[in-house]
């Protein structure tokens, strides 16, 4: 460098003058984002590793899913799908409100023309298996869990358990053979391509697993006066157990199930049977688990659509405000099957004035329905029915007022009960007699000297009628289409229409895995 | 208005007539050349024009020309395309020869290109460019509907409703979410919706299609970039200007629906019952559609000095949407400054302001307790014209007669208001320390508020507002919803630019880094048993006890390093290559960061020494790019699982008290990446014929890789919406874009030019990595899904039953049967469709579903006309799109006897006298999705159709006016399309577009307006 002339070396000082601003400038310019600029969180977002307490609460979640009614939408489990489903399809009850209103999907149900995409049969299918995926979670949470101890995280487990076990025995009776997912997919491709969740699996191994998750509940819940309002308990589990086995014709343990439950000393029947339905009777003595309803941030809360789609629906010349859509009537059929002066008719039928009178109906409440001129049909369901006035609500003025579904009542251990002791194998038709005689007194109906089998059914028909019983009941009987037929339904087809189709749309995702029920 | 329009042009023809007769008097000729390696060259057809006058003549065959002057003509001018013009002052010469210089200017003109401005001639990758003035003179709402037509390459997908942005997809659909939009590149700030942008204010629109040139923007760009340019300034003297259009709206193409007679006519047929009789004769679309109102004014000032230049420009929009009781209001204001500091340092800023409110705009269609898309416009559909819309206040009972909204009341019930205020700016440094070096920093910000107010009247469903009592449409109690949204969005970008030119190399490198972060909070209550008075429509005045609150927010940040080299040599060999590194938050820290590569090489041939000889061709040049782009347009949670909040239960039965609790309901991909799309890019541009004639020919090629799709998981597995979010498919789009455009002038009086271009698109996926097919556009329970995409086909392709004609007998109905003789449709009668049994298995059903076409166009074009005579101006511009299908989900909504039908169908409809085969009998809706609810797509529309009238300036002078133009123009005048919906224009999501439901119906303007400048 020292051999350059001066001149060049003060213009490479200048250049290198001018470089050092270049590079102040370009290093002023330049920063470097450190990795923690693009470290986002999710803004909102609770995630379960945040939050050490979310196993109960996951339980909670799983008790919130029962009340899915998005039955043309998500998922339904005790919606208008439901209702079509175990009534509307049944004998019990028809389709309702105007001829032409949901002829699809409802009237299908009701008529058994039912294609295979149904939408109610889709979102009964994808309403239990979400509550399902949420029962899975939790359990999965529930055994991770370490700010709880042991014998509550039993509890708990055993409650989901039992939830679990009355979402496969609904999906079951619905659909039979059903894939039997009792986990949490590990991720996308697992959800993809586990077989079990695409693979429909017999029914008998499904019955198996529900009696599995049932003997749990029964193992780790504590009785009803030893549990919380609304939680499942030891007496829900074994009376749904019971029922299990009656639909596998297990009658000795029906019989064993029911008379723990009887013995148990924790339920009685409710001396008015109309009161069942009242607000003021939620989880009353006879209550051995009933779907919760209440209110949450000011609204109400409940399935959607329940009570509001079976509510009494304007017609003819109108002229006042209804109560909601007018869907699942009584049918005629279900009508004349009251013997005279059943006290339950009145309690099940809310009946319009057709006498041309024009006096109406009065109801409980002193609410006046019109009379058959202004009123769309002539039955509904009385225990659909919530009163504005006389009942509480978080928001009385939407008139889908929430109302509490029992699912299982002590009536109905009774009916198993007696059902199980007529077997030939149990043979103890004076227990069968005490426990329907029962039901008949409390009905306001002279008490019989005996009963048989045809009896009994008779008696589970009238007594838990428009409960959601009825379907599933006449084909666990063997007896669906000659009943259905007889009662006007001529498209029921033997081995077919006792079970809904499996989802055309999942079968197609399945590429065919899953298959489908015979005749659809 | 009419009334001084009329006045205006009798003042118009008055001053034509008094120019032409005050010509008289003496005479100039002359001669013009031009020098041609080296050599003097005559030059036939150049317009000669006596400045300030619309008087000339054009050079004959060996360059000469006469004309006669008038004593107060003082200057001549003489142009032709692709030389300089030149005026030259007459004195008392009587003979003016002139030699014309090549217009080096024009030929090297210079485009913004990402982060830099380029010499059109250099580009190597695929990009056009639509000038400001194009995209003002058409009445619509933002500069990306004026777009439709003008650009090849680009589809814009247009709504007609108030407030809303239409839909662009540059180089066909090659994502399936919701991220299709391009990036809109504002001075420098990134942003998806330019709705706050008045095109008064916009230079021009440069869209980068392919991904060479929009590699840049690395993984912003997989949808194509456009970047707008606002005005600016220019030093001198101050320009005023103010600019109107004021135009009516109107429903174009309404589908006609039965009358009163025809309905019941059809009803009868139907269910067998007559309906009521009634007085009515209601036209529910006349009853809540009307002709509306819509004007634009905008005032700018601009000016400066050589310091500084700055502009202010005032923009006021109303649009009152011909939906009755919508209306849409716009301000914006937007200041615009460079300063120049000293000679190393430059600052400038550029800002717009805009507030906008939208009064009830039926954007938030909710879907009814059905399940179907229910809406006024559905409604209107549905509803039987036999009862009244409204009479002396009392609304006709249309959900008690047939359970369908009244849709007049459906809008009256409401009102929603949305007022939003957005501020957008951005502002830079620029320093140019050396000759060759220019370093900038620059920060954007685009600051959003929105307030949304939603008042429901409280009805009921009783004699105090319907005419008969009863029915499901009442809301028992006010209610009261608002909702408070804010967004903050700003980018930091650092650029080093450095220019050097060796001899007969040209090289440029960019290399800079850029920042970005999003924030937004949102914050909702609603309360009900709020008065009707709207002075007390705040929550405070509702029902504590009913009170809902809702509160959310999201969060982004995007990190990126880009550099470009853009090498030439003499202009002949052109290269770019570009690299971006783009690390984005919404992407699980492993899969974080990608590359971005590009290269584009170009050979302007016409710098060739054995293209010298020619003189066809004054621009020949062939190019070739390939690049990868990507695309990270995906929820910020989309990777992250978290818990679905606020899920109780009511242990207690008790109406007050939950439980809360909480689900996992949603499974999702911890291992979500990037979209990558490469795209491989080959053209050939050519302007000749001095320039008359110019074109391009591009071909592409255009594959995204891993895109994100919900891909459909078995329910089983309890997710609550049945899909999870992964990288999935692959999507492929190849095509070839056709430009030609011509344009001359004739001579002094009349020039004009006419522009064609034309796309043409296959869609495909190439791969569903899950290896199901997706189905989509669910619409109500009796049709279910109707699209399916899959490996080959067009995404989002009809998948429906094929209708084979109708049965003419029901004994032909019985007589289809299956091998062993069993009716394959056993429900079937006369005047039913006949459906084709693909799988021959005996029964019709979902697998018997057939690709019925897509809603991916084949082609679409655009052709552009304009012709300036004397001071009359005109143009036309037409667009067409054609070989896609579209659903007429409107009828498929159609569920019950007493719907409504529309006029045709009662008329076209198979009786057992016409026996038609194309239109079932009358019937109770309901109907299976069928390839009868596919239609075509293909529509050719005058897009704009524009005549305006520049004074004379002698005229103006007088009233110091220095420019006036005015004008007429229509847009939409005129639509043919095969379709017999409202509009095949659909704009949704790409698994589910092409469905017609509850579309707005496409308008038609007719406005006139004035620019004026002082």
């Amino acid at each position: 460098m020292q051999d350059n002339p001066e001149n060049t070396l003060e213009m490479k000082t200048a250049a290198f003058l001018k470089l050092t601003l270049v590079i102040t400038l370009l290093s002023s310019v330049f920063y470097s984002c450190s990795d923690s600029f693009l470290e986002v969180p999710v803004q909102g977002g609770v995630s379960p590793a945040s939050d050490p307490d979310l196993a109960p609460k996951l339980v909670t979640g799983v008790y919130h899913s029962l009340l899915q009614g998005s039955s043309f939408g998500d998922g339904d489990i005790h919606g208008f799908a439901f209702i079509s489903v175990t009534s509307i399809m049944s004998d019990d009850a028809d389709k309702g409100s105007t001829l032409g209103d949901q002829a699809v999907p409802v009237g299908d149900l009701d008529n058994f023309t039912i294609s295979p995409t149904n939408r109610f049969a889709e979102t009964l299918w994808s309403g239990h298996y979400n509550s399902i995926g949420a029962a899975n979670q939790a359990i999965a949470a529930l055994s991770k869990a370490t700010s709880i101890t042991p014998a509550l995280r039993n509890q708990l487990t055993g409650e989901v358990k039992f939830l679990r076990a009355y979402l496969y025995f609904n999906l079951v009776r619905m659909y039979g053979a059903v894939p039997l997912v009792l986990r949490v997919p590990k991720d996308a491709q697992d959800a993809n391509s586990e077989p079990a969740f695409q693979t429909r699996i017999a029914a008998t191994i499904v019955y198996d697993s529900i009696a599995r998750d049932l003997q749990y509940a029964v193992s780790n819940l504590p009785l009803k006066s030893q549990s919380a309002t609304g939680h499942a308990n030891k007496g829900a589990a074994q009376a749904l157990l019971a029922k299990v086995y009656m639909y596998q014709n297990k009658w000795d343990l029906v019989k064993s199930l029911t008379d723990e439950v009887i013995n148990s000393n924790q339920y009685q029947l409710l001396p008015n049977y109309a009161n069942l339905w009242r607000q003021e009777s939620n989880n009353n003595i006879e209550s051995i688990f009933e779907i919760q309803t209440g209110g949450f941030n000011n609204a109400n809360l409940g399935p959607d659509l329940y009570t509001i789609c079976q509510g009494v629906r304007v017609g003819g010349g109108g002229g006042w405000d209804d109560l909601g859509w007018g869907f699942n009537n009584p049918s005629t059929n279900l009508v004349n099957a009251y013997e005279v002066g059943d006290l339950r008719k009145g309690a099940t039928i809310l009946a319009i004035d057709n006498s041309g009178t024009h006096k109406g109906t009065i109801l409980w409440d002193g609410f006046r329905v019109p009379s058959s001129d202004s009123v769309q049909n002539l039955f509904y369901n009385y225990k659909a029915y919530t009163s504005k006035e006389k009942e509480k609500y978080a928001d009385k003025n939407d008139k889908n007022r929430p109302k509490n579904i029992p699912i299982l009542r002590y009536a109905d251990v009774l009916l198993m009960n007696a059902e199980a002791a007529l077997q030939p194998s149990i043979n103890q038709p004076a227990l069968a007699l005490d426990n329907i005689n029962k039901l008949r007194q409390r009905a306001g109906l002279t008490i019989k000297g005996s009963v048989n089998i045809a009896d009994v059914w008779k008696e589970r028909r009238i007594e838990l009628a428009m409960e959601h019983d009825r379907f599933w009941d006449l084909v666990r009987q063997g007896n669906a289409g000659q009943v259905l037929r007889a009662a006007g339904k001529t498209n029921f087809v033997d081995g077919k229409h006792e079970l809904l189709p499996i989802p055309n749309s999942q079968i197609l995702l399945s590429a065919n895995k899953l298959t489908q029920n015979p005749g659809y | 208005m009419g009334k001084s329009f009329s006045r205006i042009l009798i003042f118009t023809v008055l001053t034509a007539i008094s120019t032409s007769l005050a010509a008289q008097g003496r005479l100039v000729k002359g001669k013009v050349t031009t020098l041609e390696g080296g050599k003097s060259v005559e030059m036939p057809g150049v317009n000669v024009v006596i400045v300030g006058t619309s008087k000339g003549t054009t050079t004959d065959i060996d360059g000469s020309y006469s004309l006669e002057l008038a004593d107060s003509d003082k200057e001549l001018s003489f142009s032709f395309i692709g030389y300089t013009m030149k005026t030259v002052a007459i004195g008392d010469q009587t003979v003016i020869n002139v030699v014309l210089e090549t217009d080096t200017q024009q030929l090297e003109e210079v485009v913004v290109v990402g982060y830099g401005v380029q010499k059109k001639s250099d580009i190597t990758g695929s990009t056009a460019n639509v000038k400001g003035d194009e995209l003002y003179k058409q009445p619509v709402l933002t500069a990306t509907q004026a777009l439709q037509g003008k650009v090849a390459g680009v589809q814009i997908i247009s709504s007609g409703q108030p407030g809303t942005s239409p839909q662009i997809r540059v180089r066909g659909v090659s994502t399936a979410l919701g991220g299709t939009a391009a990036l809109y590149v504002v001075d420098g700030v990134l942003t998806d919706d330019i709705s706050n942008i008045n095109t008064a204010d916009i230079v021009d629109m440069n869209v980068l299609k392919d991904a060479s040139s929009a590699a840049i923007y690395g993984s912003r760009g997989a949808n194509g970039v456009v970047i707008i340019t606002t005005k600016k300034g220019v030093s001198g003297k101050l320009n005023v200007s103010y600019n109107n259009n004021v135009g009516i709206r109107q429903a174009a193409n309404l589908v006609e629906m039965a009358n009163s007679a025809e309905y019941s006519n059809y009803v009868q047929a139907a269910t067998g019952n007559i309906p009521p009789a009634t007085n009515y004769n209601t036209d529910w679309y006349k009853t809540i559609l009307r002709n509306a109102w819509q004007q634009n004014h905008n005032v700018s000032i601009s000016g400066g000095s050589d310091k500084s230049t700055f502009l202010v420009n005032v923009g006021y929009l109303t649009d009152e949407g011909i939906v009755i009781d919508n209306d849409f209001k716009r301000l914006t204001i937007r200041v615009n400054q460079d300063i120049k500091i000293n000679s190393i340092l430059k600052v400038g800023f550029q800002s717009s302001y805009t507030n906008s409110v939208n009064q009830n705009g039926f954007g938030n269609i909710d879907i009814d307790e059905f399940g179907n898309i229910g809406s006024v416009y559905n409604d209107a559909y549905r509803a039987a014209p036999i009862i009244a819309s409204i009479v002396d206040g009392k609304y006709g009972n249309t959900s008690t007669y047939q359970n369908v909204g009244n849709p007049l009341l459906d809008i009256k019930n409401n009102r929603v208001r949305v007022s939003a205020d957005r501020l957008q700016g951005s502002t830079f440094l620029e320093a140019k320390p050396l000759e060759w070096l220019t370093i900038k920093t620059s920060i954007g910000a685009d600051w959003r508020n929105s307030l949304n107010r939603a008042y429901h009247y409280k009805f009921l469903a009783d004699e105090s507002t319907f005419l008969v009592a009863g029915g499901n449409q009442y809301n028992n109690r006010s209610n009261l919803n608002v909702k408070n949204t804010q967004s903050l969005q700003w980018v930091w970008d650092n650029l080093i630019t450095a220019n050097k030119k060796f001899d007969k190399h040209d090289v440029t490198l960019l290399i800079g880094t850029t920042a970005e972060e999003y924030h937004n909070t949102s914050l909702g209550a609603s309360r009900k048993d709020v008065p009707a008075d709207p002075s007390l429509w705040y929550i405070g005045v509702g029902d504590a006890n009913s009170s809902q609150n809702e509160g959310g927010g999201d969060a982004w940040a995007r990190n990126s390093y880009l550099a470009r080299l853009n090498y030439s040599y003499n202009g002949k060999y052109l290269l770019t290559a570009t690299i971006r590194s783009d690390g984005s938050s919404r992407l699980p820290k492993q899969n974080r960061w990608q590359q971005y590569p590009s290269i584009g090489l170009g050979w302007v041939l016409t710098r060739e020494s054995f293209m010298q000889n020619q003189n066809v061709f004054d621009l020949l040049k062939l190019r070739a790019s390939f690049g990868i782009v990507g695309n990270d347009r995906i929820p910020t949670d989309a990777f992250t699982q978290t818990v679905a909040l606020n899920k109780p239960y009511p242990f207690n039965g008790s109406s007050s008290a939950s439980t809360n609790g909480v689900q996992i309901n949603q499974i999702k991909d911890p291992n979500i990446k990037w979209e990558t799309t490469e795209e491989l890019d080959f053209a050939v541009e050519f302007s000749a014929l001095q320039s008359k004639l110019t074109g391009e020919v591009n071909y592409y090629n255009k594959t995204v890789k891993n895109a994100l799709i919900n891909v459909p998981i078995p329910r089983t597995v309890g997710d609550i919406d049945g899909v999870i979010l992964t990288n999935a498919a692959s999507i492929q789009n190849t095509g070839l874009e056709i430009v030609v455009n011509w344009k001359d002038r004739i001579n002094a009086d009349f020039s004009y030019s006419i522009g064609g271009n034309v796309t043409f698109n296959t869609n495909k996926v190439v791969a569903l990595n899950g290896g199901q097919a997706i189905r989509g556009g669910y619409i109500g329970a009796s049709q279910g899904f109707t699209t399916y995409t899959d490996n080959g086909l067009a995404i989002g392709s009809f998948y429906v039953l094929k209708t084979m004609g109708v049965f003419n007998s029901d004994s032909e109905a019985a007589a289809y049967t299956d091998t062993n003789g069993k009716m394959i449709q056993p429900n079937a009668k006369a005047g039913d469709f006949r459906y084709q049994d693909v799988n021959g298995d005996g029964i019709i059903d979902d697998n018997d579903r057939v690709l019925a076409g897509s809603y991916q166009p084949k082609a679409y074009y655009g052709i552009n006309l304009t012709a300036n005579y004397k001071s009359w101006d005109f143009s036309l511009s037409i667009y067409g799109n054609s070989g896609n299908q579209v659903y007429n989900g409107k009828r498929a909504v159609r569920i019950k006897g007493e719907d409504n039908i529309e006029k045709a169908l009662v008329y076209n409809r198979w009786t057992s006298s016409s026996l038609s085969q194309k239109q079932p009998a009358a019937n109770v809706g309901n109907q299976l999705a069928s390839d009868y609810f596919v239609e075509s797509g293909s529509f050719i529309r005058i897009n704009n159709l524009t005549v305006g009238y520049t004074f004379h300036q002698k005229v103006l002078q007088r009233l110091r006016i220095s420019s006036l133009r005015v004008y007429a123009t229509s847009q939409n005048l005129l639509t043919i399309k095969d379709y017999s919906g409202f509009t095949p224009e659909l704009p949704g999501d790409p698994l589910n577009s092409g469905i017609e439901l509850s579309a707005y119906p496409t308008t038609r303007t007719i406005a006139v307006g004035l620019n004026i400048s002082f």
